[in-house]
C-alpha cells in the first residue's frame, strides 16, 4: 500500500498532505483536511451528497482518490458562500424555496447547481433537471429544489 | 384557540425561511460523522455470510495481527456485561436479542464480531480476515415459509413473532357478509423497503471516567436514547448526555438505537476509549432493519347501495429474525376505519419471523390499512357499477356524521375526510378529465385518475411508555433576545423554524431574535421527538402555553414598573407597549435586565428572571385528514408509469409553516411513488440480499416526481394552537392515490387482481398483454406446489371421549404481550363449571358451562387494559386446548396439561 | 465501505503504463474514469494490488481522424465526447448514445475507454462499438492488436483482454454521410443501466439498405450483434421491410436474464418493440394498418 504527498487547493486555500493511495478524494476532504460538509453518503457514486467541483468539472468525490486529485483546485460546499457570509444564489434559491429538509443531501446539489450557473452560463430548467438526476434526495420529494431552479433559471434569463 | 393578537406581527401561517438552513447549506451541519474526539477509534463489523446456522467456530487470529487494530469482540466478550435490548416501549423482545451473535446467526447481515481499529479502512481490512465457521441449515425466508417452516428461533413452537386477532370470522360478522349484496376481496402483497436515510446510522460513544457518557448519534430523539441506553444498560440517566445536532433523515429507522449502536457504546465502555461507527450504505441496504414486506387480504360486505356492511382483514408482516420489537401491527386493523362508516370488522393479524433482516419503524407503518381500503373500494365501486367518487361520498365520514366510534372504540369528532375529498374534487375537474381520457384511449394513449381519503393518527400521547407529551422552556435573556430549550428534535422537519414562529408570534417579537435550542438530551425533557407525527401539535402546544405564561409574566412586570394596568400591555417587535402612551414604549431588553440585574424593583410574587417552562399533555389522538388526487399515464409498450398531475387537499389543522408542511407531505409522497414504482428489497431463496447499492435499491430521482398542488383546510383541532400532525401522511395516502390511477389506466386491458408491489414496468405489462410477462404468476405457481402443509390449527371441537375436567391444570395463554403462564383449578357439577385461575398476578375467579368436555366461561380482567375474556376449551385426556376471544383484540391460544 | 489496500501509479506515457502491467504479473488494476471501477473497489469486489492510473498519459486523450474513421483514445471524458465536433458529425449515434450514460456529474469523470472495456452488458458504449463495427486497438509490452468489438467481449465485466494489456484507441469506422441512426433505450430512472436498449447505424443506397450494424444492450451476457436483423435488412427496399418480422429476428438472437427489475420475458417484449418503433421512425415507414 504505496502513500502520496499530494498537494492541492480547496476552496481557495492551499492544502497539503500525505494520503494512502486508498484513500477517497471525498475522505481525504473529510478526515485530513476538516472540510466535513462533504458527505459520503454512498461511497458508490449514486447518491451525489459527496459531489465537489475538481478543476471547475463537478465530480463524485468517492469516486476520485485523493492522489489523483494531487495539482487540482477543489471547491467543496465550504466555499460557495462570500466571506461575509452572503449565500452564493443556489444556497439562497434553496433556502427561499424549502430546497432541504435534512440537509444531508444538500451540499453535492448545491455544487452541482452553481456549477450551471456560473457567469455567462444560462442554463434551461431542463438542464438542470438533467443534472439533478444525479443527486438523490431522501426528504423533500425535490419541490424546494424544483423551484429553486426556477427561481435561478429565471434570474439567469 | 388561534386567537390574532391585536397589531402583533403574523408568523404562524407564514412560509418563514428555515433557521437551519444557514449551517446545512454551507456544509456547517454537524452530523454523527463530523464528531471527532481525541483517541477515537473506528468500528467495523464482521457479518454472517449466510442466513442460518449455528456458528461453530470464529477465528480471529490473522485479522488481530494487522497494523492498528486494536481489539476484536465477539458475544463472548459482552457476557459479563448486563445488557436489555428493549423495543420502542422499552418492552421486552419475545426473542431475545444480543448485540452480537450469540453461537447462531439468524439472517445475512447478523453481526458476528466487532473490530476496534485506528480507522474505519483498518476495520474493515481486518474484519474481511476473520474467518467465520458456520453450519448452515435452509433458512425461512419468505411469510410463505415462515408459515410451515422450522422456526427461526430454538425452543419456539412456530414462527409466530405476534398474533392479534381471530381468524375465525365472528358469526355475526359473518352473517352480515353473507347477506351482503355485493362481497369483494382483495389482497396485496407489498415488497420491503430499505428505508435508506441519505445519512445511514451512525454512532460515536466515549466514556468519561465511570460515570460519564457521552453519546453523538444519529437518531430521532436523543431523549429517548438517553433513556434507552440507562435502562438497556442499567445506568442512571443523569450520566449519560446524548447529542444529534443534525440527522440525515430518521424515517422511523432511527426511533431508538439497536443492536449495532448499543454494540459500539458496550465497547466504548469495555475498551475505554471513544468508538465511532458510521454505517456504510452495503450496510444500511443489507443490514439495517428493514420495513414493510407484508400480506393484506380484506373482505368488505356492501349493500344494494354501496354502503358498506361488514369488514374482515388478514394481515401478515414479515418481522425477520430481531425485529425492532415484534409487531404484527395491529394498528392496520385499527386505522382503516375512523375516516369511514364500517359498522362491523374483524381480523387476524400476524407478525412472522424469518431468517431475513429485522422489522423496523418505517414512515406510516400501519400505511396498508389506506392501500387495501383505497384499492378495494376503486374495485368495489367498478364491480358494483357506481364511480369510485360516489362510493366514497357514500361510506366517507362527515363532520355531521360526529362523534363516531369505530368497532375498536376510537371515538372521531372532527374529522374531515368528507370535507377534504370535497374540497379536492373541487379543484380538480373530473368530468373534464374523463373526456380526455376517453379521447386519448382512441389515440392509444392511456390515462388513469386514482382518488383517495385517509385519516392520519398523529400527536399520540399518554398511552405508550415512550409517547409522552413535550416540554418548553423558553426565556427571555437579559439581553432581551429569546431563547427556548425545548424537547423536540429535527431529521429535517425544521422544528428550530416552526417553534421560533409559534414564540416569536405568541410573545409579539422579531423571529430572528428568537433561537431554539434542541437535539440534546441535556436540554428540554424527555419525549420520543419525530415519532408518530407530533412534534408540531404538541411541542407547538407547548411552545404556545409556555410562551403565553412568559408574555404574561412581562406584562405584570412591565404594569408594575410603568405603573399601569396589564391589561392595557402589548408587546410588539421586542418592544413592551402601554395603550395611549406611545411615548411609555420600554425594550423587551430593558425590563430583562431588571429582571436580573434588580429583582428587588419587581413586584412582589415576581420570581428573578424571565423564564417560563410548560410540558403540554394533549388529547391521546389529533386526527389529521386528507384526501387525494392523481393522474397518471400509463406506457402500454413498456408497461412505464408518468405521473403528470398530484393534488393534495389536507386538512392539518393550525398551519405553522406551509412551506414545511408542504415539505412533509412531499417527501411523504415521494416515498410512496418510491414503494409503488421502484423500491424492492428482495432477498434470494437462500436469504441473500438483492439490492445491496443504490444502483439495484432504485429511490426516486427527480424526474419521477412530479410538482404536487396543495388545497389546505385548516380546521384547528382541539388541542392548544389548533395543530394536527403532518408527518407522515403522504407516504400513508400516497401508496392506494398512485396505484388507483394505474388500475384506472390500465382499466382497457383488465382488473389488478392480485397487487404485487412494486409495480415494475414487467408487471403493468402482465395487465396489458394478459399473460405473465413478470413470471410473477409461474413463481406463484412454484411457491404454491412447494408450499409444506400449514400446521393443522387447533379446532376447537365438541369431543365425545370422557375426560376428567376437575382439577388443575398448568395452563398456558399466548397474549400480544407474550405467554401468560397460570394454574387453572376447575370444578364441574353437571353443566356447570367454577374454578380460578393463579398466577403471578393473583387469583381470578369464574364460573361457565360444561357440554361433554367442552368448557366455557366468561373472565373479567383488569390489566393490562379492563376487558371480558371469553374463554372457550377442550379437554381431551391430559390436555386442554382452546382460545380466549379479547373482544376486539381477537383471541389468544390457550394450552395446558393436567398438573 | 473502504477498499482494500494497494500500490498507485500514475504513468504519463503508454510505455511506461505498459510495463507497470507487465511488471505487475496480472495484479493490477487500469483506473481511467474510475465511474465503475471505484464502487466496485469500494465494495472490495475488486481487490488489484495496484492500479495503473492512466489519467495523465496525454496521448490516451482525444479524438482524431484516422484513414476510414474516428479514433477516440479510451481516456477522452465522455462530457468531451458528448461536446465534440468530430463525433457529432462522423459518429453521431454515439454522441447520442453518450447523453444516457451515467450522470452529468459522473460524465465529468468517466471516460469512453472505460465504459468500452469493462463490459457492462447493459451499458450504451460496448454496444455502441459493437453495432458501429468499431475496432479496439489493444497493447501490452509484447506489441499491438486490433481487436473487431463484436469479438471482444465474452461475458458481464469479461473481454478478451489478457492482464497486461491495455486498450489504446477505439477505432470507429466511417459510415456514409447521412447515414440512419438507431437509438432508444428503457430504462427506469435517467442514468440507470438500461432494462433493454438498441443502438444501430444504417446505409441507404438507392432506397435500399446497403449497409447494416445493429446491436442490444441489456439483452444477454454481453453486448448482442443483431445478426439476423442485419442480414435481413441488407439490400432491402424501404417499402419492402417490414419493421416488426426484423425485430423478431433481432430478438431471435438475444439471450437475456431476469432480475427484479425486469424479467427476461419483458425484456424480448419490449425489446421487440422498441426495435420496430425505432426502425420505423428512423426509416419513416408507416406503422403497419
Amino acid at each position: 500500500m504505496s502513500d502520496h504527498r499530494i498537494e492541492l487547493t480547496v476552496n481557495g486555500r492551499k492544502h497539503g498532505g500525505t494520503v494512502e493511495a486508498r484513500t477517497s478524494l471525498g475522505e481525504f476532504l473529510r478526515e485530513q483536511l476538516g472540510y466535513t460538509g462533504t458527505h459520503l453518503a454512498c461511497e458508490h457514486g449514486v447518491c451525489g451528497a459527496c459531489t465537489v467541483s475538481v478543476d471547475g468539472a463537478v465530480a463524485r468525490s468517492c469516486l476520485m482518490l485523493a492522489v489523483q486529485a494531487d495539482g487540482s483546485e477543489v471547491t467543496t460546499v465550504e466555499g460557495l458562500a462570500e466571506a461575509d457570509g452572503t449565500l452564493h444564489p443556489v444556497q439562497q434559491a434553496m433556502r427561499d424555496n424549502f430546497g432541504l429538509q435534512c440537509g444531508f443531501c444538500t451540499p453535492g446539489i448545491v455544487i452541482t447547481l452553481a456549477s450551471l450557473t456560473g457567469e455567462g452560463k444560462e442554463p434551461t430548467e431542463q438542464e438542470m433537471i438533467d443534472a439533478m438526476s444525479g443527486h438523490i434526495c431522501r426528504c423533500t420529494g425535490y419541490q424546494g429544489i424544483r423551484r429553486a431552479i426556477r427561481q435561478l433559471t429565471s434570474e439567469t434569463a | 384557540m388561534n386567537v390574532q393578537l391585536p397589531g402583533a406581527h403574523r408568523y404562524i401561517g407564514e412560509r418563514t425561511p428555515r433557521k437551519e438552513d444557514a449551517r446545512l447549506l454551507t456544509g456547517r451541519g454537524q452530523f454523527a460523522d463530523d464528531v471527532r474526539l481525541a483517541g477515537m477509534l473506528h468500528i467495523a463489523f464482521a457479518r454472517s455470510p449466510v442466513a442460518r446456522g449455528t456458528i461453530t467456530a470464529i477465528d480471529s487470529a490473522a485479522a488481530r495481527e494487522v497494523p492498528g487494530v486494536h481489539a476484536i469482540y465477539t458475544q463472548a466478550d459482552f457476557s459479563g456485561v448486563a445488557l436489555n435490548v428493549m423495543n420502542f416501549f422499552f418492552g421486552p423482545c419475545e426473542a431475545p436479542v444480543t448485540i452480537l451473535a450469540d453461537g447462531r446467526v439468524s439472517c445475512v447481515g447478523d453481526p458476528v464480531a466487532m473490530v476496534i481499529a485506528d480507522s474505519r479502512a483498518i476495520a474493515e481490512d481486518a474484519a474481511a480476515l476473520i474467518e467465520i465457521e458456520i453450519d448452515e441449515e435452509d433458512p425461512v425466508i419468505t411469510l410463505a415459509d415462515a408459515r410451515g417452516g422450522a422456526p427461526v428461533h430454538p425452543g419456539k413452537d412456530d414462527n409466530i413473532a405476534q398474533e392479534m386477532g381471530d381468524e375465525d370470522i365472528d358469526e355475526d360478522l359473518q352473517a352480515l357478509l353473507d347477506g351482503a349484496a355485493h362481497t369483494i376481496t382483495r389482497t396485496i402483497h407489498h415488497q420491503r423497503i430499505a428505508q435508506s436515510p441519505m445519512e445511514t446510522r451512525g454512532c460515536v460513544a466515549t466514556c468519561d471516567g465511570s460515570e460519564e457518557m457521552t453519546i453523538w448519534i444519529s437518531c430521532q430523539s436523543p431523549h429517548l436514547v438517553a433513556r434507552y441506553v440507562s435502562l438497556a444498560f442499567n445506568l442512571p440517566e443523569t450520566a449519560i448526555r446524548v447529542i444529534a445536532k443534525d440527522v440525515g433523515g430518521g424515517f422511523g429507522l432511527k426511533n431508538f438505537p439497536w443492536r449495532e449502536e448499543v454494540a459500539v457504546i458496550a465497547a466504548a465502555r469495555l475498551f475505554g476509549r471513544p468508538i465511532k461507527w458510521i454505517e456504510d450504505r452495503f450496510e444500511s441496504l443489507t443490514a439495517s432493519s428493514h420495513a414493510r414486506e407484508q400480506e393484506v387480504t380484506l373482505t368488505i360486505g356492501f349493500d344494494a347501495d354501496g354502503k358498506m356492511v361488514g369488514g374482515f382483514g388478514d394481515y401478515s408482516s414479515n418481522n425477520g429474525a430481531f425485529p425492532m420489537g415484534e409487531d404484527c401491527n395491529v394498528a392496520v386493523h385499527m386505522f382503516m376505519w375512523p375516516a369511514y362508516k364500517m359498522p362491523a370488522y374483524g381480523f387476524v393479524s400476524r407478525g412472522w419471523y424469518s431468517n431475513t433482516m429485522g422489522l423496523g419503524g418505517y414512515r406510516g407503518p400501519w400505511a396498508m390499512e389506506s392501500l387495501i381500503r383505497e384499492t378495494l373500494l376503486d374495485d368495489a365501486a367498478r364491480e358494483i357499477g357506481i364511480d369510485p367518487i360516489e362510493i366514497r361520498r357514500k361510506n366517507l365520514i362527515y363532520l355531521t356524521d360526529q362523534p363516531n366510534t369505530t368497532t375498536f372504540g376510537i371515538e372521531v369528532t372532527d374529522i374531515t375526510p368528507g370535507e377534504c375529498f370535497d374540497k379536492l374534487l373541487a379543484n380538480f375537474d373530473v368530468p373534464a378529465f374523463r373526456k380526455e381520457q376517453a379521447e386519448s384511449r382512441e389515440q392509444g394513449r392511456y390515462l388513469g385518475l386514482g382518488l383517495a381519503a385517509y385519516v392520519e393518527p398523529t400527536a399520540a400521547a399518554g398511552q405508550m411508555a415512550p409517547m409522552t407529551g413535550e416540554l418548553a422552556t423558553i426565556r427571555i435573556e437579559p439581553t432581551g433576545k429569546v431563547t427556548a430549550s425545548l424537547s423536540t428534535h429535527s431529521q429535517g422537519h425544521g422544528t428550530a423554524t416552526t417553534m421560533a414562529q409559534v414564540i416569536a408570534e405568541r410573545l409579539g417579537v422579531n423571529f430572528e431574535d428568537v433561537t431554539i435550542f434542541e437535539g440534546d438530551s441535556a436540554i428540554g425533557g424527555f419525549s420520543p421527538g419525530a415519532a408518530g407525527s407530533r412534534q408540531a401539535v404538541i411541542a407547538g402546544g407547548a411552545a404556545w402555553t409556555a410562551t403565553d405564561m412568559l408574555a404574561d409574566k412581562v406584562k405584570e412586570i412591565a404594569a408594575h414598573l410603568y405603573n399601569a394596568n396589564a391589561e392595557t400591555i402589548t408587546i410588539e417587535g421586542g418592544m413592551v407597549h402601554i395603550e395611549g402612551t406611545p411615548e411609555m414604549s420600554h425594550s423587551l431588553r430593558e425590563i430583562a435586565e431588571i429582571a436580573y440585574g434588580e429583582p428587588a424593583r419587581l413586584p412582589g410574587n415576581t420570581g428573578a428572571g424571565l423564564e417560563a417552562q410548560f410540558r403540554y399533555q394533549p388529547p391521546p389522538f389529533t386526527f389529521t385528514s386528507a384526501a387525494h388526487a392523481c393522474v397518471v399515464e400509463v406506457d402500454a409498450d413498456t408497461g412505464f408509469v408518468k405521473i403528470q398531475r398530484w393534488i393534495s387537499s389536507e386538512d392539518c389543522g393550525t398551519v405553522i409553516n406551509p412551506g414545511v408542511v408542504e415539505g412533509q407531505i412531499a417527501g411523504g409522497l415521494a416515498q410512496a411513488i418510491g414503494q409503488v414504482l421502484l423500491e424492492d428489497m428482495p432477498y434470494d431463496a437462500r436469504g441473500n440480499p438483492l439490492a445491496a447499492t443504490f444502483k439495484d435499491y432504485l429511490m426516486p430521482t427527480i424526474s419521477d416526481v412530479p410538482d404536487f398542488e396543495y388545497v389546505h383546510a385548516n380546521t384547528p383541532s382541539q388541542t392548544i394552537g389548533g395543530m394536527r400532525g403532518v408527518g407522515e401522511g403522504g407516504a400513508i395516502i400516497g401508496p392506494p392515490t398512485l396505484v388507483n390511477a394505474i388500475a384506472d389506466a390500465l382499466q382497457p386491458f383488465g382488473q389488478i387482481d392480485l397487487l404485487e408491489l412494486p409495480l415494475t414496468p414487467s408487471r403493468i405489462l402482465d395487465i396489458v398483454e394478459s399473460r405473465d410477462v413478470s413470471g410473477d404468476a409461474a413463481k406463484r405457481a412454484k411457491t404454491e406446489a412447494e408450499a409444506p402443509a400449514e400446521e393443522a390449527t387447533a379446532e376447537v371441537a365438541s369431543s365425545s371421549g370422557e375426560t376428567s375436567i376437575d382439577g388443575a391444570w398448568n395452563m398456558t395463554m399466548k397474549t400480544p404481550a407474550g405467554p401468560q403462564e397460570m394454574v387453572g383449578h376447575f370444578a364441574t357439577d353437571g353443566g356447570n363449571v367454577t374454578g380460578k385461575f393463579t398466577s403471578d398476578q393473583g387469583d381470578q375467579e369464574f364460573e361457565g358451562t360444561v357440554e361433554g368436555s367442552r368448557v366455557k366461561f366468561n373472565l373479567d380482567v383488569e390489566q393490562p387494559m379492563k376487558i371480558t375474556l371469553k374463554y372457550d376449551l377442550l379437554f381431551e385426556g391430559d390436555g386442554v386446548s382452546g382460545k380466549a376471544k379479547m373482544g376486539m383484540f381477537g383471541s389468544a391460544k390457550t394450552s395446558g396439561t393436567r398438573a | 465501505m473502504k477498499p482494500a489496500p494497494f500500490d498507485y501509479v500514475a504513468p504519463t506515457s503508454i510505455d511506461e503504463a505498459l510495463s507497470a502491467l507487465a511488471d505487475a504479473g496480472g495484479g493490477a488494476t487500469i483506473l481511467a474514469g474510475g465511474q465503475t471501477l471505484m464502487p466496485l473497489l469500494n465494495l472490495r469486489m475488486s481487490q488489484p494490488f495496484i492500479i495503473i492510473d492512466i489519467n495523465r498519459i496525454a496521448e490516451l486523450k482525444g479524438v482524431t481522424r484516422a484513414s476510414g474513421g474516428t479514433r477516440v483514445g479510451p481516456v477522452t471524458r465522455q462530457a468531451d465526447a458528448l461536446a465534440d465536433a468530430t463525433l457529432a458529425q462522423h459518429v453521431p449515434v454515439m454522441v447520442e448514445a453518450l447523453s444516457h450514460v451515467g450522470h452529468y456529474q459522473t460524465r465529468n469523470r468517466g471516460t469512453v475507454g472505460g465504459s468500452v472495456s469493462l463490459g457492462e452488458p447493459a451499458a450504451e458504449m460496448p454496444a455502441t462499438a459493437v453495432a458501429l463495427g468499431a475496432t479496439i486497438e489493444i497493447r501490452s509490452s509484447k506489441g499491438t492488436r486490433q481487436v473487431p468489438a463484436d469479438e471482444f467481449y465474452l461475458g458481464p465485466y469479461m473481454t478478451v483482454l489478457e492482464p497486461d494489456e491495455l486498450v489504446t484507441g477505439i477505432i470507429y469506422p466511417d459510415w456514409a454521410d447521412g447515414h440512419v441512426t438507431l437509438f432508444r433505450e428503457v430504462a427506469q430512472r435517467p442514468g440507470d443501466f438500461a432494462l433493454v436498449g438498441m443502438v444501430g447505424a444504417l446505409e441507404l443506397s438507392g432506397g435500399t439498405v446497403s449497409r447494416s450494424g445493429i446491436a442490444w444492450l441489456g439483452m444477454g451476457p454481453t453486448p448482442i450483434k443483431a445478426r439476423q436483423a442485419e442480414a435481413a435488412l441488407l439490400g432491402k427496399s424501404l417499402d419492402a421491410i417490414d419493421p416488426l418480422a426484423i425485430a423478431e429476428l433481432a430478438v431471435a438472437d438475444t439471450a437475456p436474464f431476469d432480475d427484479h427489475h425486469a424479467s427476461s420475458e419483458y425484456r424480448r417484449t419490449v425489446g421487440r418493440r422498441i426495435f420496430t418503433r425505432t426502425l420505423r421512425e428512423a426509416l419513416g415507414l408507416k406503422e403497419a394498418a
